[in-house]
């Protein structure tokens, strides 16, 4: 089988260059180290939310610079006429060149995995196979981006160009280098047009949280498909030869090969928003590196638990549900008392009805809100926090302060899941709220759900300042 | 090898034309090879052989024309043609850390059909170097490893571009050898070449080409002897004489001086010596030195085109 031969020579080739060896396994160890020493400071729920940039760079970086270069300059050297001669066509070179980088990226990512169980005693919450298939799909999908850059580049200066500018872009806007929840709202909007974000995210959200890998479905989707298409588009534009060019028009065709991520970049902004999942994730580092606190400062910088409440009439007493009856929907929602709650706890609360938007809405909207008051000592408090699970519907939280002239707190989106999560509210005045005037008044806690009409479920439990 | 009938037409090139632009590379040539002949296409650079060879290896497609190799059509039956071809590029390039048999293996692999990669390490006298990286090898030992790889499918026709461009006298004498022993296996062989001298030696037959057109076809003897130029006389003479008065000798069809070496075509060369002797004496002249020299195909080819062949 050709492919599978030269994909064993190329590989035979690798080990043969000290420099090729250094990049492929040796430099890969430095990031790790880096991003583990820097950044997590050693701590293993850290360097597990690191681990996943640190494959995805040095996934993004074999197929840019090592995949992508090879292929020009194979044809810029000429030694791809020799294989022209031959009975083999341009599919057998293309499919050797992935397979070779695909099987030297494993046993990268087994190093990497291996120094970080034994140095940093990273926790791996994930299986083999699951891990297995994230690093597939993410080589694949990059391969496509490494074979596209290199069938359109007409020259080895021009596949440089190329490579930079998409190399850089993903590097600092797509959680690989800096998480996107440190960056600014509009960044992690263009992130989301970015394949990298994706699979940083299934990453962290894997190997931090134990995500199934169902609930990143569609990200592996755009993934896997935009490298079909990477694999195509390289397979239609495939030169044998260096005097042969591209035309403008060609290269602009393969301009389709981003749409699998446009479609999805849309999606998300406008249907998903994974902002929460991200925030999510990146709280691990908070955790982590804040100091564990007593049960006592637990119990003050508690919101509501919903242990004490007897029965779930009582739960109306401090919470009111809203509809979309102003704008003529039809949503009907009712809260009740869920036995057991988050994490063992005793009970939490069920926000549960149906969603009817009125005649000129698209979406139906229902929410519930309670009034709380900030600790008497709010100092070194951060935000808010609480543990939510429910159908894949887009919730928002914000909570509104007791003056109606200061500025609101910007609410976040989440998309709960099945199992139980913890989303954070970050809110900066809560460091000092009585030089805002804000420590007196009760805040409005307001918790909602909107969407295209049907049933809906969400369940809160553990609601506290962080 | 599969065998086909003696003399039967294994490439066969009709009104072929190929255009690069505005540049006619090739102007409508034809000629036929026949099996177990060794044929060359002698020309000089820019006469159009490498695009003739690449449409006959299915690299390239011609505009207009027609050509069958080994019954198959290049551009159609790609793949079935390079199960049957060997072909040696101008310049072979493999990655530098490729082993010598390391190369001859994978390409070896690639074919139904293949050759004792063993086998053709001893006849390219390259066994000494099965494990030598590509990157260390000498320029004739790269050509060998190359004329190696057009033959690791034991094909019915090896095509070979300028096998000993850019090589000293001492490889391309190894590189003649192998062509001819190639020909000792009755094995057909096109050949494209600017040398006059490889031309000669090793070709059944030759087609002279010139700006993307045929200019004449036949074996070297046939081309020669059709020449009109006739036996070359080289003469040092001890006194100058006027070009004008030596072509009033008998026999002399055309002369030239170079240096002071006088360059006659006689015809018939004996009377013409004779002429020359007596004209000499008759003019108080003495004749220092003289080399008889047969017409070459580069006479051919400058008798054709009306210039000499740019090496």
């Amino acid at each position: 089988m050709p492919t599978l031969r030269i994909a064993l020579l190329t590989i035979r080739l690798v080990m043969r260059t000290k420099l090729a060896l250094f990049f492929t396994f040796i430099f890969p160890l430095v990031f790790l180290f880096v991003y583990a020493v820097l950044i997590a400071r050693g701590q293993p729920d850290v360097v597990a939310y690191m681990f996943g940039p640190v494959v995805t760079l040095n996934i993004m970086g074999s197929s840019f610079w090592g995949l992508g270069r090879q292929s020009v300059t194979q044809r810029e050297q000429g030694s791809l006429r020799r294989y022209r001669l031959a009975p083999i066509g341009p599919g057998a070179m293309l499919l050797s060149n992935l397979l070779a980088n695909y099987l030297l990226e494993l046993p990268t990512v087994g190093l990497l995995l291996f120094a970080a169980l034994v140095f940093f005693h990273m926790p791996m919450k994930i299986g083999w196979g699951t891990l297995l298939v994230l690093v597939t799909v993410g080589t694949f999908a990059f391969a496509g981006f490494g074979l596209t850059i290199s069938s359109v580049a007409n020259t080895m200066q021009e596949a440089q160009i190329y490579n930079n500018l998409v190399w850089f872009t993903l590097l600092f806007l797509s959680g690989v280098t800096f998480p996107l929840p440190m960056l600014p709202r509009w960044i992690q909007r263009l992130a989301m047009f970015f394949p990298s974000t994706y699979l940083v995210s299934a990453f962290q959200g894997v190997m931090a949280h134990a995500d199934p890998l169902r609930d990143h479905a569609p990200e592996m989707l755009a993934l896997v498909t935009s490298g079909v298409f990477g694999l195509l588009f390289a397979m239609k534009l495939f030169r044998w030869e260096k005097e042969e060019r591209i035309s403008t028009t060609a290269k602009l065709w393969s301009g389709v090969f981003v749409l699998p991520f446009l479609v999805m970049g849309l999606w998300m902004n406008t249907r998903v928003n994974p902002t929460a999942m991200w925030a999510r994730s990146y709280n691990v580092i908070g955790q982590a590196s804040a100091p564990s606190p007593s049960p006592e400062a637990g119990k003050a910088n508690l919101i509501e638990d919903f242990d004490g409440v007897q029965a779930s009439e009582e739960l109306l007493s401090r919470w009111r549900v809203s509809t979309d009856s102003d704008v003529s929907g039809h949503s009907m929602a009712e809260i009740s008392l869920l036995t057991p709650g988050a994490e063992g706890t005793r009970h939490a609360m069920r926000l549960q009805g149906h969603l009817t938007p009125g005649p000129k809405n698209a979406q139906g909207y229902v929410s519930a809100r309670c009034e709380i008051r900030v600790p008497a000592d709010s100092r070194g408090l951060r935000g808010f926090e609480f543990e939510v699970r429910g159908e894949p519907r887009v919730c928002q939280v914000g909570l509104q302060p007791p003056k109606a002239a200061a500025s609101s707190i910007p609410a976040i989106s989440f998309v709960p899941g099945e199992t139980w999560q913890d989303v954070r509210l970050p809110i900066a005045w809560l460091a000092n709220p009585a030089k805002n005037g804000l420590a007196d008044g009760p805040w409005v806690l307001e918790i909602s759900v909107t969407g295209p009409p049907g049933q809906f479920a969400l369940d809160l439990d553990e609601i506290r300042f962080y | 090898m599969a065998s086909l009938a003696a003399n039967s037409v294994l490439v066969s090139v009709q009104n072929l034309h190929k255009h690069y632009g505005d540049v006619a590379a090739l102007r409508g040539i034809s000629f036929d090879i026949l099996q177990g002949e060794v044929f060359g296409l002698l020309g000089p650079n820019g006469a159009g052989k490498t695009t003739t060879i690449e449409i006959i290896e299915g690299l390239r497609q011609p505009d207009s024309g027609s050509v069958r190799v080994c019954g198959l059509d290049p551009a159609q039956q790609s793949m079935a043609l390079k199960e049957r071809i060997g072909a040696q590029l101008q310049s072979t390039v493999l990655p530098d850390k490729m082993r010598v048999d390391e190369a001859l293996h994978l390409f070896a692999s690639f074919y139904k059909h293949s050759a004792s990669v063993h086998l053709l390490l001893q006849q390219f006298g390259l066994a000494d170097k099965r494990h030598t990286f590509f990157e260390n090898l000498s320029g004739g030992q790269k050509q060998r490893l190359a004329l190696a790889l057009a033959l690791v499918n034991d094909p019915e026709l090896v095509l070979l571009d300028e096998p000993t461009v850019g090589l000293d006298p001492q490889l391309r004498r190894e590189i003649y050898s192998l062509i001819e022993h190639f020909r000792g296996e009755r094995r057909t062989v096109l050949l494209t070449t600017h040398y006059i001298e490889e031309a000669e030696r090793l070709c059944d037959r030759v087609a002279i080409m010139d700006r993307g057109q045929l200019v004449a076809l036949g074996t070297p003897r046939e081309l020669i002897a059709r020449s009109s130029h006739g036996t070359r006389l080289e003469v040092h003479l001890a006194k100058p004489v006027g070009l004008d008065r030596l072509k009033r000798v008998e026999g002399v069809i055309d002369c030239q001086e170079t240096d002071g070496a006088y360059s006659l075509h006689a015809q018939p060369p004996a009377a013409t010596m004779a002429a020359l002797i007596r004209f000499l004496q008759s003019d108080d002249n003495a004749l220092l030195d003289l080399h008889i020299a047969q017409p070459s195909l580069e006479d051919v080819f400058v008798e054709m085109t009306g210039r000499r062949m740019e090496h």
